[in-house]
Formats: structure tokens, sequence, C-alpha cells
């Protein structure tokens, strides 16, 4: 059956068109392919769409390209998305290097590429996030790292633009939140070409204001991202990181991140968020002096009660203290009250009596046992004395006759010997020299004793003489012997 | 409590504060002798007083940092934000 020239039975005679001239469809699709696998290798700018990933099961990528008025099919395999620096994701602006190819089972076209990288914002996005994970790793971004800013900086500079609307922001915002905060407005370009250059010169410049100020804010108003770009310079997050005083970035608008807020020691999403977060507001301010007022009347209350708590305290202990004494006091006296010396007087002299009695009693006893002893003892001597004389009478008898014998012996026994004597003494003293003497005769000494011989002398020799009465002395004046005298 | 106290016209409004903060602790701690509780406190409220007239009257301190033409930097008094809450777009 046919309508209009369709077969609509779909049991087609053989093809009787050949001689026309037309190609079947494996050599139409055929010859397109040719067309273009004879492109060669080129690289397409597009953004990503409709991008889920790897297939689950064959790990290859099918997605699409577009641009403003065109789209195609993209295939990357699965070896090729291996080698991948980044994960493709909807909206990514990438170059793809590739080629065409024709899938001649449904003569669908793709693109397919084998390598592809970011361009445009995303590239610079992605070098964004490798400087990031560059300074990260040096450790720029460290907690540790980040410096407390004090809760009421009261003293601030801000590094901005003067001309836009972000310093009267800044202004206005401490304002009305906090006066006492003194601004110090240090101006920069922030964006466009030496922006980077200018606002490192700016945190320098801030940093060495005397005195310095407790904080600097680094902030910008909001931007496309590449106007934001200024703050992802990495020489100038390594001012910030390096600035001798704390920074707080306030840079675009949530969600805008960007390598300075990274490395400050305070992120605030804007430079309003910034200003307020440097010092508390005014009422804040009044809720604490506030509470301290309170605390300081309280504080003193609690002095003067604790003072008057423990007055009381010290009163009740010397109350008690005194009354512990007073009554260790009265029983010490009574118990002295109570000594029978004290209420009985007398008592010790009784005693003494008493005691001296028994003293007497005890003497007069032992008195009179001596005695009897004493008596006894004498007795048995006696009687023993008497025995002991008994035998003295005899004795005594034969003493006097022995006495009266030897009177007797005695003189018998002298008388003869005086006799006797009577007679030696006369002979004696008729023999006597003295009695020589007394006759005249007298008797020579020299030198040697008596001289019996003149020779014995010669003159000058000393002379003496015995005579019957005395001695005389002389000296030898001559020498006269017998012989000489016969001779002569 | 031995050092000479400043007056207290001449502190900033963050040392007021801080040496306020100082004299609470000290009187809460309860370790102050009776009569330095009291030079304590009358310090304390004199403060207080001082930093409230300042929160009631304090007006915005703005200069900006302009290199000289031989290059030094000098603060330049510049002037407060404006008093209008109105938001100029």
């Amino acid at each position: 059956m046919r309508v209009n020239g369709w077969n609509l039975t779909g049991t087609a005679s053989a093809p009787s068109n050949a001689d026309r001239g037309a190609l079947s469809v494996s050599q139409a699709v055929d010859m397109a392919a040719g067309a273009l696998d004879a492109i060669p290798q080129i690289t397409v700018l597009g953004e990503v769409t409709g991008f889920r990933g790897p297939n689950a099961r064959s790990g290859h990528c099918y997605f699409q390209i577009k641009d403003d008025s065109c789209a195609m099919d993209c295939i990357i395999w699965k070896g090729s998305y291996a080698k991948r620096t980044f994960d493709l994701r909807d909206g990514m602006q990438v170059h793809l290097t590739g080629q065409f190819n024709l899938y001649k089972a449904v003569g669908k076209m793709s693109f397919v590429a084998r390598s592809f990288a970011l361009a445009g914002e995303g590239l610079l996005r992605q070098q964004v996030a490798e400087l990031a994970a560059k300074l990260q790793r040096e450790g720029l971004m460290d907690d540790a790292r980040k410096r407390r800013i004090p809760a009421f900086c009261s003293r601030v500079a801000v590094v901005t633009s003067l001309s836009g609307a972000v310093i009267d922001d800044v202004k206005r915002t401490l304002r009305r939140r906090n006066p006492l905060v003194e601004l110090i407005c240090v101006g920069s370009k922030v964006q466009g070409e030496g922006a980077p250059a200018e606002l490192i010169e700016g945190l320098r410049r801030a940093a060495s204001i005397d005195p310095a100020p407790d904080c600097i804010l680094l902030v910008r108003g909001g931007g496309s991202f590449e106007d934001l770009m200024t703050f992802n310079d990495e020489a100038l997050a390594r001012a910030v990181a390096a600035c001798p005083v704390p920074v707080v970035t306030g840079i675009g608008h949530e969600p805008d991140n960007s390598i300075c807020d990274m490395v400050g020691d305070r992120r605030c999403s804007t430079p309003t968020a910034a200003a307020e977060s440097v010092a508390p507001s005014m009422a804040e301010l009044a809720d604490v002096l506030e509470a301290r007022s309170h605390r300081l009347c309280r504080a003193l209350d609690a002095t003067v009660l604790a003072g008057n708590a423990a007055l009381d305290t010290a009163s009740r202990r010397a109350d008690r203290a005194l009354g512990a004494h007073l009554a260790r006091l009265r029983m010490a006296l009574d118990a002295a009250a109570s000594r029978p010396c004290l209420t009985r007087p007398d008592a010790v002299l009784e005693q003494r009596g008493a005691d001296l009695d028994m003293t007497q009693d005890r003497l007069v006893a032992a008195g009179t046992r001596m005695q009897h002893r004493m008596r006894e003892r004498l007795d048995v001597l006696a009687s023993r004395f008497e025995g002991s004389t008994s035998g003295l009478a005899p004795l005594r008898h034969e003493l006097a006759l022995s006495a009266s014998r030897l009177e007797h012996a005695g003189a018998a026994m002298t008388g003869r010997a005086a006799s006797e004597l009577a007679a030696q003494a006369g002979k004696l003293d008729a023999l006597s020299p003295l009695k020589v003497l007394s006759r005249g005769y007298s008797i020579a000494y020299g030198e040697d004793g008596v001289a019996t011989r003149a020779g014995a002398f010669a003159p000058g020799d000393a002379l003496r003489v015995r005579m019957a009465d005395g001695m005389v002395c002389g000296t030898v004046s001559q020498v006269e012997s017998n012989e000489d005298r016969t001779e002569n | 409590m031995a050092e000479e106290k400043k007056k207290v016209e001449e502190l900033s409004y963050k040392e007021a504060s801080i040496e306020l903060e100082g004299i609470i602790r000290s009187l809460e701690s309860g370790e102050l002798e009776l009569e330095e509780s009291l030079e304590c406190y009358t310090r304390g409220v004199e403060l207080l007083k001082s930093l409230r007239t300042r929160l009631a009257d304090a007006e915005q301190k703005v200069s900006v940092l302009m290199a000289d033409i031989d290059g030094a930097d000098a603060l330049v008094p510049a002037e407060a934000a404006s008093d209008e809450d109105a938001l100029r777009f």
C-alpha cells in the first residue's frame, strides 16, 4: 500500500532506484566519516554541559560542549580521562583537543577529546587553586599562624581604594557600630595592572604607622572573578602573611574567596563584616559597662557582707573561747578551794600530832627493848667475868713470894760485887797518872801527841804541857838534849 | 595598688576598660583589705562614669595616610562618616 509515494508496509521491493545514482546509507555515512577524518586534530573551546561523570560500566565520559548558538556531543575515553588534572563539571569553559568521529551505527557525530584544559575563568580558577595548594603546603594558611585580633581594636588601618564606596561603608559601619575606633585610611588601587604592588606597599605603609594599628583591614567591594584576581596574587598573599600587623580581609561578597582571605589572620565575607569584626558595638560596650557596674556593686557588697560575717564569727569565737577559759579557771579555783588544807587547816596539825605520838610510842618501845637486851648481855658478861677472876688469888700469893726472894737474891749478889769494886777502885786510884801529875810531874805533847824525847821538838814547834790541874801551851824556843849537854 | 594611678581622663577607653575589669576581678576575688576594697571601688566608679560619658559622647576620628613630597607618610585628618543612614547607590 502506498500513500503519497511512501511505502508504509515495510515490505519494500528490491531497490529499483539504483539506476538513479542514489547511495546506500552506509555509503553516505562512509562518505561523511571520510570527510570528518580528513579534519586534522583541533582544539575546541566550549562550555561543558550534560556531564554526568564517567559511565558506570565503561568508564568513558559522554557529554556535550556548547557555545551561544551551537552544541555538539563529546566523548572522552576512559584512558584519556584518567590522565586529567581536574574533574569536569557542567559550566566549565574548557579547551578540548581531539578529532571528530562518526558512530556509524546511528550516524552520530561526536568530538573525541584526547586531552582537555580549563580555559578563561576556569583556567584562572585552576591557577588560583594551584597557588592556594602551594601556599597551603608551605603552611601559610595554618591556623597556628593566624594571629589573634583584639576584640576591641582602637586603632585600625584600612587599605583599599579611597575613591570607591567601600571606604565609606567601612567608615559608616564603624561610626555606627563604634565611633571609638580610630580609622586610618591608606589608599591603593584594588584592581587592574599594578594593583597588587600598590596593595603590598599600602600594607607596608599601614604597618609602619606609629603607633602601630591594632589591625589592618584589607577590603574590596564585590566584582567579577577577574576583578578579584588581584587578591589572588602570590606576592600580595605573601605580603599579607608576612605583615607584622594582623590582617583582616573582606574581599568581594560571599561566597567569593581569595588567596588573601586564606592567608590573612581573619577572613570576613564583606568589607562591612570586616569592619564590624574589629570592635564591639556601642550597645555591647554599654551592656558590658552595665554588667561591670553591677559586678562592682556586688563585689563591694560581698566584701562588706563577708567582713561582717567574719566579725560575727570572730566575736562568737572570742565569746566561746573566753567562756571556756573562765570555766577552766573557775574549776581550778573550786578544786583548790576544796583541798583539805583550806577546808580544815587544823587537820594538818592533827595529823602531825598523831604522827608524833606514834613516833614517840615507837621510841619508848625501842628504848625499853634496848634496855632489856643490854641488861641480859651485862648479866652474861658479869657471870663470865666472875668465872675468869677466881684463879687470881694463888697467883698473887706466889708473886709476892717471888718478889721477896728476888729482893734477897739481888741484895746478896750486889753486896759482894760492891766490895770488890771498892777494892779495885782504890787500886786504880793509886795507879792514876793524875796522881803522878799531882806530885809535880807533867806530860809534854808535841805535834804528834805525847813526846817522850826532847828530840821530838825543834825550835818554833808548838808545845803543850799537861799539869795536874790544866794545860800550858807555848812555843819551843830552844831544845837541849841531855846528850848535847854531856858533849858540851 | 602601689603604683601611681594615671588620671582617668588620661586613659584611653581601652585602658580604662581593662583597668575597670581588673579592679572588679580583684574586688570579686575577696582578697583585698577593706580599705583597699573601698579605694578600688571608688576608682572603679570613677572609671565607670568616665567610660559611660565617653560612650555617650564618642565621635569618630578618621585620618588618611598621605605621602609627603619627600615620600614620608603623614596622617592627615579626614572627615568622619556622614550622619545620614540612607544608603547611597
